[in-house]
C-alpha cells in the first residue's frame, strides 16, 4: 500500500483511540471529581490535575461561573476546546481529516460512523456548550459514536494492510496511554494510607479501573474485592483484559509481526516488552519498581513508533 | 403545489399553455399528490444526507467553512430516448474530431497548413505544448474523458456550449444524485425507465486500462489528486475508491530509469496508467511550471518514452481552447468529412480584426469570455452588466483582443426548482462525459447544473449553482 496512506490510517487509527480514551477519562473524572468535591477538594482537584500529565495539555480556562462545579472547565478544555491538542475535538478532528485525506482506503460505513461523530461534537463546539449536563450528554454521545465507527471499521474492514496499520496505531497508543495514566496515577495512590476515609481510598481504586475501561473485567476476576494488591497486577499482567499492559503490548506485538516477515527494530523492542510482561515474576508491580517500569514502557512505545516512521512512512 | 412556469426561456417541463410536457406528466401527477409538509421534510431529509456522507466540494478564496455540500435539487431533469440519442451521436462525433485535431496538431499539423484554422490561434496559446511536439500516446487517443457542456436556446434545439479536454469534473455527482434521488423520492422512479448511471466507474477503468504500455496481466492505473484541498477532491477519491484504483498525490509517485513507480510500504511499484485530476501546468516541474510541488519530475520523459499512459494526455487543453471551439464545425467536417450533428453557440473570436470590431460595438448584448479561463471566472455577461463594468472590460480586452472571444446571450432553458417552498423556474444547463477507450461511450445523461439565483445564468458550482439528477429514458422496448 502507498507509505502516505499506511501513515494515514496509522495516525486516523491512534486519533481515534485517543478520543475514545480522553473521552471516558473525562466522564469518569467527572463523575469523581462531583462525587469528591464536597468531601475532599484536594482530591478532586488532584484527579484532575492529573489528566494535565496524561495528556500535556498547555492550560485550561477558568470555570465561566462561581457555583459552577470545577469539572466544567477541564470538561470544555479537554472535549470542545479545538485548539488544545489533547481535547476529544481536536484528536477526532485529526482522525476525520487523516480518514478523509484517506477515504479511497475505508469503507464507506466507517467514514460515514466518524463523519457524523465529528459533526455532532463540531455543533457542540460552535455552540459553545457549558451547561454540565448537557456537556455530560455530549459526551456521552460522543463516546457512543466513537464505539460505532469502532464497530463499523470491526465489520466492514477487509483485514489487509491498510487495516494492520489502523489496529497498530491503535493499539500503540492504548499501551502508550495506559502506562501513562498508570505513571500518573499509581505513586500517589500507593503512597495514600486506606485509613482516613475507607469510602474515599475504594472510590479512588474504582475510578482507576474504570478510567482504564477495566472496572467490570476486574470484577469478574476477583468480585468486588478492591485490593491494591489485586488492582495492580490486574492492570499490569491479566492476559484478557484488553487494556492491560500486557494485552496492548501483546496487540501491538501481533500487528507488528503480521506486518513484516522478519522481526524490525519496532518488533525487537516490543517483543522484549511483551516477553517481561508475560513472564514476569510480580517484582516489576511492586511500589518502588512501578515507576521505573512504567517509564520504561513508554519509551519503548515511542521507540516503536519512531521505527515504524522509518520503515513504512518515510519511504 | 404551486407551478410558477417561465415565460421567456425554453421551459423543459412545460409549454407555452403551462401544460405539463408528455415526458414530464408522470412526474408533475407524482409530485402533486405530496402535501408541501411532506415535500419539505423530504428536502430536509436530503441535505441531511449529504452533509453526513461528506459530499462536498472547496470554495476558493473562503477562509471559514472550507467544505460545502453541493445544492441537490430534487426535481428531475428529463431525457427522452430519441432526444439522447441524437445527443450521444453527435458527442461521439465530436470527441473523434477533437482527438484527431490534437494528434494533428502534435504531428503533421496539416489543418494549419490547409488555413482551416489560423496557425497562431493554435500555435501561441499556453495550451498548446511544444515540448510534446511529435509524441504519440498510447494508442493515439488524448481525450480519455471528455465532458462537454451543452445548453439549449429558446426553442429547445441542444447547442455545444464547450469542450473540457483536461480534467472535468462533476461526474461523482451524476451517480451521488442518482443515489440520493433513490433515497429521498423512490416514488418518483415507478414510472419511468430511468437508464442507469452506475457502470461509470468501470467503464472509465477500461478506457484508462486500454490505454496501458504495457502488456500485463495485471497493469496498475492510480488517480494523480492535487490532495485534499482541491475543489473536487471528493470526486477524486470517490472514483478511485469506485474503481479499486490507488488515489496518489505527486510526493507519492517517483520517476527512476524511465519508470514511474509508487511509494508503497512494500517498497516501489509501478504504474502503467495516470488518471491525473492536476492541472497539466503542475504534472512534472522539469517540463512545465517550475514551481510546481503537485507533479511529479521526470514523468513527461516516462511519458515520451512510452513507458507510462496518462489520461487525459498533455496538451490535450490545446482542444478545449474556447477560441478553437469557434472552428469545430470547419474541424468535423475536415477530419471526418461530415456535417457537425450538434449545433453550437456562434462565436466571436478576438483575434479575427472584423469579429474584434464587432465585439468592441455590441459588447452590452454580449458574453465574453477569456480563453484561458474556466468555471465561470473572468467573463463579462454584457447584457446584465453596468456600462462602468463594460469600459473597464473593454480596457482589458484591448490589451490582448487574441485572448477574448464572444457569444450572443444565449437564454438558457429553464427547469422548475423547489426554492422557498415553491417551483420556480431557475436556468440549467447539461455535461455529459464522454469516455474513450477501445470505442467511445457516453454516460447516459450527464450533469445538469443549474443556476440556483432568480435569473442567473451562472451554473458554475463554485458562483452558486446546484444540480439535479438526469434521467435519460431507456427507449420502449429496449
Amino acid at each position: 500500500m502507498l507509505s502516505r496512506v499506511a501513515d494515514a490510517v496509522y495516525w486516523m487509527g491512534r486519533y481515534l483511540e485517543r478520543s475514545e480514551n480522553i473521552t471516558r477519562l473525562l466522564l469518569v473524572t467527572e463523575d469523581f471529581s462531583t462525587e469528591t468535591q464536597g468531601l475532599a477538594e484536594q482530591v478532586a482537584h488532584s484527579a484532575w490535575k492529573d489528566l494535565l500529565a496524561i495528556f500535556p495539555s498547555a492550560q485550561v480556562a477558568p470555570a465561566a461561573s462561581a457555583f459552577a462545579p470545577m469539572s466544567q472547565a477541564y470538561l470544555v478544555g479537554f472535549f470542545l476546546d479545538p485548539g488544545n491538542p489533547y481535547s476529544v475535538h481536536y484528536s477526532l478532528r485529526k482522525a476525520r481529516e487523516n480518514a478523509r485525506s484517506v477515504r479511497e482506503a475505508l469503507t464507506v460505513e466507517a467514514f460515514l460512523a466518524i463523519n457524523e461523530t465529528f459533526r455532532a461534537l463540531d455543533g457542540h463546539s460552535r455552540r459553545g456548550l457549558t451547561d454540565p449536563t448537557a456537556l455530560r450528554d455530549a459526551l456521552g454521545a460522543t463516546h457512543k459514536g466513537l464505539f460505532a465507527t469502532i464497530g463499523a471499521i470491526e465489520h466492514t474492514f477487509t483485514r489487509d494492510e491498510s487495516w494492520l496499520f489502523l489496529k497498530l496505531g491503535e493499539s500503540l497508543e492504548r499501551a502508550y496511554r495506559t502506562a501513562l495514566v498508570l505513571r500518573a496515577k499509581l505513586p500517589a495512590l500507593g503512597a495514600a494510607e486506606p485509613r482516613a476515609d475507607v469510602a474515599l481510598y475504594y472510590t479512588q481504586w474504582r475510578t482507576l479501573l474504570r478510567a482504564l475501561g477495566s472496572l467490570e473485567n476486574y470484577r469478574r476476576s476477583y468480585g468486588a474485592r478492591l485490593e491494591p494488591e489485586l488492582v495492580v497486577p490486574f492492570l499490569l499482567f491479566d492476559p484478557y483484559s484488553p487494556r492491560s499492559l500486557r494485552y496492548g503490548t501483546e496487540a501491538v506485538k501481533d500487528y507488528l509481526e503480521r506486518l513484516a516477515g522478519e522481526p524490525g527494530p519496532a518488533l525487537r523492542v516490543v517483543g522484549r516488552l511483551h516477553a517481561e510482561l508475560s513472564y514476569h515474576d510480580g517484582g516489576v508491580a511492586a511500589g518502588g519498581e512501578q515507576a521505573v517500569f512504567l517509564d520504561r514502557v513508554v519509551d519503548v512505545m515511542i521507540q516503536a513508533h519512531d521505527a515504524l516512521s522509518t520503515q513504512y512512512f518515510a519511504t | 403545489m404551486k407551478w410558477v412556469p417561465d415565460t421567456t426561456a425554453y421551459d423543459e417541463t412545460f409549454d407555452r399553455s403551462a401544460a405539463a410536457r408528455p415526458h414530464y406528466r408522470p412526474l408533475v401527477a407524482t409530485l402533486e399528490s405530496f402535501t408541501q409538509a411532506e415535500i419539505d421534510r423530504r428536502e430536509r431529509l436530503q441535505k441531511i444526507s449529504l452533509v453526513d456522507q461528506g459530499i462536498t466540494f472547496t470554495v476558493y478564496g473562503e477562509k471559514d467553512g472550507l467544505e460545502r455540500i453541493f445544492p441537490f435539487d430534487f426535481v428531475p431533469r428529463i431525457i427522452p430516448a430519441r432526444e439522447w440519442e441524437r445527443i450521444e451521436a453527435g458527442l461521439v462525433q465530436r470527441v473523434r474530431a477533437l482527438n484527431l485535431f490534437i494528434n494533428d496538431v502534435y504531428q503533421d499539423q496539416r489543418c494549419l497548413k490547409d488555413g482551416v484554422i489560423p496557425p497562431e490561434l493554435v500555435l501561441s496559446r499556453g495550451e498548446y505544448k511544444r515540448e510534446l511536439l511529435r509524441l504519440t500516446p498510447p494508442r493515439q487517443i488524448y481525450t480519455h474523458v471528455v465532458g462537454t457542456d451543452i445548453i439549449r436556446n429558446d426553442k429547445g434545439e441542444y447547442l455545444v456550449l464547450e469542450d473540457n479536454c483536461r480534467c472535468p469534473s462533476g461526474v461523482s455527482y451524476v451517480l451521488e444524485n442518482r443515489n440520493l434521488l433513490h433515497r429521498v423520492f423512490p416514488e418518483f422512479f415507478t414510472r419511468y425507465p430511468v437508464r442507469p448511471v452506475r457502470e461509470y466507474p468501470r467503464l472509465l477503468l477500461d478506457a484508462l486500462l486500454w490505454a496501458a504500455p504495457r502488456a500485463s496481466e495485471n497493469p496498475v492505473a492510480v488517480v494523480l489528486t492535487p490532495g485534499m484541498h482541491n475543489s473536487a477532491y471528493f470526486e477524486h477519491s470517490f472514483l478511485a475508491r469506485e474503481m479499486g484504483a490507488y488515489l496518489v498525490q505527486g510526493r507519492d509517485l517517483i520517476v527512476e530509469d524511465s519508470y514511474v513507480y509508487m511509494r508503497t510500504t512494500g517498497g516501489r511499484q509501478r504504474v502503467d496508467v495516470i488518471y491525473r485530476r492536476v492541472d497539466e501546468d503542475f504534472l512534472d516541474p522539469l517540463t512545465f511550471r517550475r514551481d510546481s510541488l503537485l507533479g511529479v519530475p521526470g514523468l513527461v520523459n516516462v511519458y515520451r518514452e512510452g513507458n507510462v499512459a496518462i489520461a487525459n494526455a498533455p496538451g490535450a487543453g490545446v482542444a478545449d481552447d474556447k477560441a478553437v471551439y469557434a472552428y469545430m464545425p470547419a474541424l468535423i467536417k475536415y477530419y471526418l468529412g461530415e456535417e457537425a450533428l450538434l449545433a453550437q453557440v456562434s462565436t466571436y473570436v478576438g483575434l479575427r480584426k472584423d469579429d474584434f470590431a464587432y465585439m468592441r460595438e455590441h459588447l452590452a448584448e454580449l458574453v465574453v469570455k477569456t480563453t484561458g479561463d474556466s468555471g465561470g471566472y473572468n467573463m463579462l455577461m454584457g447584457p446584465f452588466a453596468a456600462k462602468k463594468e463594460i469600459e473597464a472590460y473593454l480596457a482589458q480586452m484591448k490589451k490582448a483582443p487574441g485572448s477574448y472571444i464572444a457569444q450572443p446571450l444565449i437564454e438558457l432553458s429553464s427547469h422548475p426548482t423547489y426554492v422557498g417552498g415553491r417551483f420556480e423556474p431557475r436556468r440549467i444547463d447539461l455535461r455529459p462525459f464522454i469516455l474513450y477507450g477501445e470505442t467511445i461511450r457516453v454516460l447516459p445523461g450527464g450533469l445538469t447544473r443549474v443556476a440556483l439565483r432568480e435569473g442567473s445564468y451562472v451554473v458554475n458550482s463554485s458562483q452558486g449553482g446546484g444540480s439535479k439528477d438526469t434521467w435519460v429514458l431507456a427507449a420502449r422496448g429496449s
